[in-house]
């Protein structure tokens, strides 16, 4: 077991640099030259442009700004953002991967205990008004858009504070005085994450667990006479946690990407609007931390599961 | 069905005519007509199937039974809701908007199929090659399959889309680059399994050239999962399209498509709710009859995966 983990690691090592090796020219080759962004400023001079080319070593090739980029970042220096008055990236990412986290986190936990909930109770009563209606929904929420369906919510939202001054959410930005304006903030945005994510986890989790509903186990704990509480609490839950747990573990690796969208409709200060900013302003040291940071995430809990997988279902052999 | 009353006839002729033993009177019914049959059966994939088509039928004919062109301003009539004269209303150039949903649905349509094709014939490609020579070639399609899994689309996509997304064409080419590998694992797959079937064996050993083997042998048995992915595909690529679009990466104005249209409508969201809702709502009813229709094909094409039941 920790042979293997200890192997992906290694292997996931490769994958990461390499990740990192085509976000790198793919930043600098299609997002631009830095300085285009001067050329719209009135009050910057020679030195402005100077600065950029001294800050990103834009006289040296692309191989060797890699490397020393590459430097920087194993000694935990992400570089400094140009569109943000010479901020240090570090600074920048770790108060945005905050705010993420106050979205993915809450949503990471209702979608956890949803999926888990509808999954097994549409196992159980299938083909039922229920199961219909929330495979209708599922399929719903596997076509919507995410920043359409982020845009209904707000829209619904804003016309219910017009007509009847009915004010509990916050439709833009993060607000966090006070515990209670925080929920207020979080509200809409950890909806949008949540339909979404819980739409393809029943989806998966229904099949998944229809398969333990018809499996041999299941049949003998019913030929013993448990009652049916029991079956399903002590022998179809556990076992349907197993492909479940797993699915979470990646989930919420696309959770924290997926977040690009939703707080883009949002307005809210995370990962996913720093991502988007540093783009449009060609900073280019911001895009490399997100996009380094979201892969390195989503290769861990790619790992992560695997592992979960062993260990949870003695029957998978990890070698 | 073998008749009940086969074995009485039997012992009344001692002849027996070997087509009316144990049914093989009946000529067995071909794959693609039991597919057909079960596809058929599938009510929710025939109204995806059937939605489909009229919202292209919709798109391709419409806009000529229009009297104002999308990209036509009139000051007079600015910012309207939906009218009788304007049925989804207008837009704040006071364009008309049920003929800008019509282009922008082409648009959206159009990359939609460029991408289900362009992405499953490269990922069918490739997929083929590396799943049928194994080896080398096996190793190096698989390492990029794996990194492009390992990596998360969204981000990458948008850093990609910057310097690539701006005209329909090439949004559809930047999303083909990035959904090949979807198409190449499940075809790597499949041949990895059926190369190791008993009758490509056969095939092998009566001297049939590799490929032979491939278009005749493996490649029919894979048409079934490949036409799967392609249509699901094209639903993926439409909401990777809109959401592009609606980020200001890809589809971009002059040009338009039903993700731009739901950009520029953002800022009404308080006044003009309808500018949001009709352009999203045709993504998602695009989207769900395509999954519909994806599912449906799945069930008809392969009866032994039947996720979705």
């Amino acid at each position: 077991m920790l042979a293997y983990a200890l192997r992906r690691i290694l292997q996931a090592i490769p994958i990461i640099l390499l990740a990192t090796v085509i976000a790198f020219f793919a930043v600098t080759w299609a997002n631009g030259d830095p300085r285009a962004r001067l050329a719209t400023c009135t009050t910057c001079d020679e030195s402005a442009y100077d600065r950029i080319v001294e800050l990103y070593e834009l006289d040296k090739p692309t191989y060797q700004r890699y490397v020393s980029w590459l430097g920087d970042v194993v000694t935990g220096d992400l570089g400094i953002s140009t569109s943000q008055g010479e901020r240090p990236v570090n600074e920048i990412f770790w108060e945005r991967f905050r705010n993420t986290l106050l979205l993915a986190l809450p949503a990471f936990v209702i979608v956890a205990v949803l999926s888990l909930v509808l999954s097994v109770y549409q196992a159980i009563k299938q083909y039922s008004f229920g199961d219909y209606a929330l495979s209708a929904f599922s399929y719903f929420g596997l076509s919507m858009p995410t920043f359409f369906f982020g845009l209904v919510l707000q829209a619904i939202v804003i016309q219910l504070n017009n007509s009847f001054g009915w004010k509990f959410f916050w439709t833009q930005g993060l607000h966090d005085e006070n515990f209670k304006e925080l929920i207020a903030s979080i509200t809409l945005p950890v909806l949008t994450l949540v339909l979404i994510s819980v739409a393809g986890e029943t989806r998966f989790g229904r099949a998944s667990m229809l398969e333990i509903k018809n499996s041999e186990y299941i049949r003998t704990a019913r030929a013993k006479g448990l009652s049916e509480r029991r079956v399903v609490f002590r022998h179809m839950l556990r076992n349907a946690l197993i492909p479940l747990v797993t699915i979470w573990a990646l989930d919420f690796a696309a959770l924290l990407s997926g977040a690009v969208i939703t707080e883009s409709v949002f307005s809210w200060p995370g990962l996913g609007r720093m991502l988007l900013d540093g783009i449009f302003a060609t900073d280019l040291d911001v895009v490399m931390a997100v996009v380094t940071a979201l892969s390195i995430m989503a290769v861990l809990f790619n790992l992560f599961a695997d592992l979960l997988y062993g260990v949870l279902d003695p029957r998978i052999r990890l070698d | 069905m073998t008749d009940l009353a086969a074995p009485e006839k039997e012992a009344v002729t001692p002849v027996v005519d070997i087509g009316e033993v144990e049914g093989l009177s009946e000529k067995p019914e071909s794959f693609g007509r039991q597919a057909w049959d079960r596809f058929r059966r599938h009510k929710v994939a025939i109204a995806g199937a059937v939605m489909l088509v009229l919202i292209i039928l919709l798109f391709i004919f419409a806009p000529m039974f229009t009297p104002y062109a999308p990209d036509e301003p009139n000051v007079l009539e600015r910012n309207q809701g939906p009218s009788l004269n304007h049925p989804f209303g207008t837009d704040d150039l006071g364009r008309d908007l049920m003929a800008r949903v019509f282009t922008g649905g082409r648009v959206s349509l159009l990359i939609a199929f460029v991408v289900s094709l362009l992405a499953t014939t490269l990922g069918t490609l490739l997929g083929a090659i590396a799943g049928y020579l194994g080896g080398f070639t096996d190793t190096a399609v698989s390492q990029v399959i794996n990194l492009f899994l390992a990596v998360p689309l969204l981000p990458v996509l948008l850093v990609f889309a910057v310097r690539f997304g701006s005209n329909p064409i090439s949004v559809a080419l930047l999303l083909s680059l990035f959904l090949w590998i979807r198409a190449a694992r499940v075809v790597r797959g499949q041949f990895l399994t059926l190369k190791s079937m008993e009758f490509v064996q056969a095939a092998r050993a009566m001297g049939a050239k590799p490929m032979r083997i491939i278009g005749r042998h493996v490649l029919p048995n894979t048409l079934g999962p490949i036409l799967v992915e392609a249509t699901l595909l094209a639903g993926l690529a439409i909401i990777l399209e809109s959401t592009l679009s609606f980020l200001g990466l890809g589809v971009k104005p002059p040009d338009t498509s039903l993700g731009v249209l739901v950009d520029e409508a953002k800022g009404f969201i308080t006044d003009r709710p309808t500018r949001i809702l009709i352009p999203g709502s045709m993504i998602t009813l695009i989207v769900l009859s395509i999954n519909f229709l994806g599912d449906g094909l799945r069930d008809a094409l392969d009866p032994t995966s039947r996720v979705g039941d």
